[in-house]
């Protein structure tokens, strides 16, 4: 068995012997029995990084399907992308594994969550190491079930299940569209495989051709749920009701960027198709001010950040509609980093406050809990983009592209990401500085995090510092390693980005860098220098209430969609089903049934019946046959 | 080949066996054998060989065939028990030996050049099946399903034959090639073809459907799958009916293949009227016994559906359906023995569908496995039958077979119908059954299957490929 094929099995081996004996396996040999399993896989994944030859690599398991010329088989791609996601995800799952063998180290469902997320490593590394669509998205819907699964998780609250629910039903609409994506892959190149799909391309397929407009466009459908896009963004932030070493893992780092990492892949087919690399662009820049402009009146620890990971989602998506592939992906890798820093160091908050989240409780934080306070403020810096952190090159990489093809959607870009800045100070400044406005018990309680939850934040926070230099610039000196690792996989693709102008780039780097630090800087002012704290819920008025109620979105959708639709199936319930359905359905039944009744008085038990029976059988079907012959004799 | 010399002389052997007053080592010395002969099956595998003067053809397809028929036996003898702590009035010793010199007839039917060798093949199984229905003296349903089964058999028997004779008389050969060539070349010359090879061909066919219960020929199958000890109803509806559709099969698409449209109506009009009756008439059963036989009646419907469609994927798809059904159809069987010996009414045992009632709570091994191996049948995604079920509705489709597959569609709606009462008595139905004591190689067997039909649901091509 080969390296490549390992990778997904050992999780999937932890889920086994996590799930089916959940009630054999000893507690603490669970969480050390799922983090060996994303340890091992991670081990592999550095080793088939180490020997990688530049050649794609295609790891066949067997055929799963052959239907008429389409054949569909259980095999893995390793190629660049494949090997840089496989690194991030089951190098991030395996730092998230150990934190939370301190944070769930209370929790009842201890062995079920660790099955849980060895599960969802299986499935995330299917979605990305698939040689075909068909692998993606069995691997795609995998990751939405667990996601489901662990939002859930602590199914006793109402609130949580139905948050659960509602990220699975979003999912499934855009689900829907990528399957339908899928299937005109099918039906267009008869073929599900990406080398076949894109080799195809290659025969004379013309930018703006109509069918690659709506696989892409349907594809894009499945990233927009699976990647918390406008219109179907509203079931991330609800996603925080999960543990935050879930929010971590699955709802910032890892899955929520599978629809990016689909687009990549899938590059060649949207090189092709401008109108839907048009309609990427806009969508990611409104999702990206959207959240980003949400976010800075939220009060919930876990509720910022899961704004800030919708807008950064978007910015991502905004690199894809400019075809800055490389740029949106060495965006995808930092934020794994710092967010996944920023969400468990958010954990390690709520642990030591004794599970509170709102942000107006907390304050001074910094001297009780000093590993997560200096990790938090560089996973801060790295995501507002102020150098030399990771953020930085990621981020300005994106917004020089994104001003190569217009300046106006630079321009908005660039208000994003002065807000952007903004609400992460404040919730820096409101949490971890100032004087503790909680109560007595959990002052009392205060403790910084176990060595367990701690490490992985140490080893976070390194990344996040040196992230960006992966991928430094020409213009900064250094020779852009990731880019050049990653051009090969846009050997299809027609025309991509090229680097922008550098005196310009410069320029832009400057404003950009200037913007982020004046926004910190009034974040300061407004929560340090004059110490205001965000008023209780009930006082918020104006324009602050609507955003603060994130523009009543979900009230919209529940007046739109929900209500409608309910009328609708409250309609076919009471009318439809009973009347017609049920009617025809037990006339059917009866139908059969009487018939059957009376068929079975045909088998009597006579034989000598059942002879002649067979015998007139017979005659009539010789008559039949030889008529031709019967009637000529008769003639 | 070589299977069928050394099955024969293992059923000599079991007699002898029969001497030795252990029964213990009856059922491992037959699963012994069975399995050698299985070795030695595959061990022709890609050579293709004339046997005795032209009577006999191997080949590839034989070998698949002859698998598929062994692997039916096996599970059968594997689930015998030995049959039963009755030592005055069971014989296992020669149960074991019939069912080997029967199988020995049945791999003739999948391997015959010879017309005569076809007759003598399906005489050998028919025969045994007459005796094995009947091997339960003391009971008079047994001795009437036997009876019945005998007299109807003969009267098929005679109608092949006649068949075979009128065929030789037109075409002056026994050769399956030859006939096929004769009947081809005749096709070519556009010359007269005489009414006598038309009947001959029809009463071949007709012969064979009996066997495969196909209607208006399937009146004995009930009444005799009723009757027969239920293990032989097992061995019946699994390795009887693969050996008839390959023989079917064979003759069909060598020998009267340049006929097709004199034929493929006949067919085509059979299958629907199977498909018709055979779930009909079993949706009012009570028994699950008889549900089993008009089942066993509709699965020949679906088979027939490809053998009439005569696509070059017709032979995988009836290889893998009979597979999947053999599975399925011994699991049930399995089951329900158990169930029925646990659960007596009036002193025999109870053989309806009231017996599985609450079967799930103290037995959920057997319970699962019944589920599996219903819903395989029903041919519910996932399990076997539903692979088996598109490969051949794939089949008729190529062929344009409309009114077969409209029906075929429907009538798989209605057998949903009937296949799941015993999973709804199993699991959602109170009941009083015990913990039934099950036999480790009786409960491996139920394992196997189990796993065997799910495994093949989810990757159909791991077989598929081979066939």
């Amino acid at each position: 068995m080969s390296l490549i094929t390992l990778i997904p099995l050992f999780p999937l081996i932890g889920f086994l012997i996590n799930g089916i004996g959940f009630n054999i396996v000893p507690k603490n040999l669970a969480g050390i029995i799922s983090t060996a399993a994303a340890l091992a896989s991670f081990c592999c994944a550095v080793v088939l990084f180490m020997n990688f030859s530049g050649e794609v690599q295609i790891a066949k398991v067997f055929d799963w399907i052959t239907v008429g010329k389409l054949n569909i088989s259980m095999s893995f791609q390793i190629d660049q992308l494949s090997l840089l996601m496989l690194l991030i995800i089951t190098g991030v799952g395996s730092l998230i594994h150990i934190y939370s063998m301190g944070y769930m180290s209370h929790d009842a469902g201890y062995g079920k969550f660790f099955s849980f997320l060895n599960l969802f490593l299986f499935f995330m590394l299917l979605l990305v190491m698939g040689s075909n669509y068909v692998v993606m998205f069995i691997g795609w819907e995998g990751v939405g079930l667990c996601s489901y699964l662990l939002i859930g998780f602590w199914n006793k609250n109402t609130n949580y299940g139905t948050a659960a629910r509602k990220a699975f039903i979003m999912n499934r609409i855009g689900d829907l569209g990528f399957l339908l994506g899928i299937f005109m892959i099918i039906s267009h190149f008869g073929s599900v495989e990406y080398l076949d799909v894109f080799e195809d391309l290659g025969h004379g397929t013309v930018a703006g051709d109509k069918t690659i407009m709506w696989i892409t466009l349907l594809l894009f459908i499945g990233a927009m749920g699976k990647s918390a896009q406008i219109p179907l963004y509203t079931w991330l932030p609800d996603a925080m009701a999960g543990p935050t070493p879930v929010s971590a893992l699955i709802h910032a780092a890892t899955m929520v960027t599978a629809g990016i990492y689909m687009v990549i892949r899938s590059n060649a087919l949207y090189s092709l198709a401008p109108e839907t690399l048009h309609i990427v662009g806009w969508v990611g820049l409104a999702t990206a001010l959207l959240a980003a402009s949400i976010g800075i009146f939220q009060n919930d620890i876990k509720k910022v950040l899961a704004y800030s990971t919708v807008s950064q989602l978007g910015y991502m998506f905004m690199g894809l509609g400019v075809m800055a592939y490389s740029s949106s992906f060495f965006h995808v890798m930092t934020h794994a980093f710092f967010k996944a820093l920023l969400f468990l160091g958010a954990g390690s908050v709520i642990h030591a406050m004794s599970d509170e989240q709102d942000i107006r409780k907390m304050g001074g934080l910094r001297k009780a809990l000093p590993i997560t306070f200096w990790t938090f403020l560089i996973a801060t810096i790295a995501i507002s983009g102020i150098p030399p952190f990771a953020g930085f090159f990621s981020k300005d990489e994106i917004l020089a592209h994104v001003y190569e093809h217009s300046p106006l959607m630079w321009g908005l870009a660039l208000a994003g990401s002065v807000m952007t800045s903004f609400y992460m100070f404040r919730l820096l400044f409101l949490t971890f500085f100032g004087e503790f406005r909680g109560t007595k018990e959990q002052e009392h309680h205060l403790h910084e995090s176990p060595l367990s939850m701690t490490l992985p934040l140490m080893i976070l926070a390194v990344l996040s510092a040196v992230g960006g230099f992966f991928n430094v610039p020409h213009l900064l000196g250094g020779d852009s390693k990731l880019a050049n690792f990653m051009a090969p996989l846009f050997a299809h693709s027609h025309a991509v980005a090229h680097a922008a102008d550098e005196s310009l780039e410069k320029t832009l780097m400057i404003i950009s860098v200037i913007a982020a630090i004046l926004s910190a800087g009034i974040a300061y002012y407004l929560f340090i220098g004059k110490k205001s704290v965000p008023v209780a819920d009930s006082k918020v008025a104006g324009l602050q209430k609507v955003i603060y109620n994130k523009y009543y979105i979900d009230e919209l959708y529940d007046t739109i969609f929900v209500k409608p639709i309910s009328a609708l199936s409250k309609f076919f319930y009471s009318v439809i089903d009973f009347l017609v359905i049920d009617l025809a359905i037990e006339g059917i039944g009866k139908l059969v049934k009487g018939l059957s009744s009376e068929a079975r008085l045909m088998q009597d038990g006579r034989t000598g019946v059942y002879l002649f029976v067979m015998v007139l059988s017979i005659a009539v079907i010789i008559v039949w046959t030889l008529k031709d012959f019967i009637l000529v004799g008769f003639k | 080949m070589n299977s069928i010399i050394a099955l024969s002389l293992f059923g000599i052997a079991n007699l002898f066996l029969g001497f030795l007053n252990n029964r213990k080592i009856l059922m491992p010395a037959t699963l012994a054998f069975i399995l050698f002969a299985l070795g030695l099956n595959l061990a022709d595998w890609n050579t293709e060989v004339l046997w005795f003067n032209n009577m006999l053809r191997t080949n590839n397809l034989s070998v698949n065939f002859t698998t598929v028929i062994l692997v039916a036996t096996l599970l059968v003898v594997a689930i015998s028990r030995g049959f039963g702590d009755d030592e005055e009035h069971s014989h296992p010793a020669e149960y074991y030996a019939i069912m080997l010199f029967s199988v020995v007839g049945a791999i003739m039917m999948v391997t015959f050049e010879n017309l005569l060798m076809l007759f003598i093949g399906l005489e050998i199984l028919s025969v045994s099946m007459y005796v094995l229905t009947g091997s339960d003296k003391r009971n008079l349903r047994s001795n009437e399903a036997a009876l019945k089964y005998f007299l109807m058999g003969a009267f098929a028997t005679g109608i092949l034959l006649f068949g075979v004779a009128l065929v030789y008389g037109a075409t002056g050969s026994f050769s399956i090639y030859g006939i096929g060539n004769f009947v081809t070349e005749n096709r070519m010359g556009q010359s007269e073809i005489t009414p006598m090879l038309y009947v001959g061909i029809l009463l071949i066919i007709i012969g064979l459907l009996f066997k495969v219960s196909a209607a208006p020929f399937h009146f004995w199958t009930p009444d005799v799958y009723e009757g027969a000890p239920t293990i032989f109803t097992a061995f019946m509806s699994t390795v009887v009916k693969t050996a008839g559709f390959a023989a079917l099969y064979r003759l069909l698409s060598v020998s009267f293949v340049g006929e097709y449209g004199k034929w493929v109506y006949l067919l085509y009009f059979l299958c629907a009227a199977t498909l018709i009756i055979a779930n009909i008439t079993a949706v009012y059963q009570q028994s699950f016994k008889r549900m089993m036989a008009f089942s066993s009646i509709s699965h020949a419907g679906y088979l027939l559906m490809t053998v009439t469609s005569n696509q070059a994927t017709t032979q995988s798809s009836i290889l893998f359906y009979s597979l999947a059904y053999s599975i399925a159809t011994v699991t049930a069987f399995a089951v329900m023995i158990l169930v029925s010996e646990n659960k007596t009414s009036n002193g025999k045992p109870d053989e309806s569908f009231d017996a599985f009632k609450g079967l799930a709570k103290n037995n959920p091994l057997l319970a699962f496995a019944l589920a599996v191996s219903m819903l395989s049948l029903a041919g519910i995604p996932l399990t076997a039958g539903f692979w088996g079920k598109f490969f051949i509705f794939s089949d008729a489709f190529k062929r344009g077979l409309i009114l077969d597959l409209i029906v075929a569609v429907l009538m798989s709606a209605v057998g949903v119908y009937y296949y799941f009462k015993p999973i709804i008595a199993s699991y959602m139905k109170e009941g009083n059954i015990q913990e039934i004591t099950i036999k480790p190689i009786y409960k491996l067997t139920l394992i196997i299957t189990t796993i065997l039909t799910i495994l093949l649901g989810l990757m159909p091509d791991l077989v598929k490929s081979i066939f």
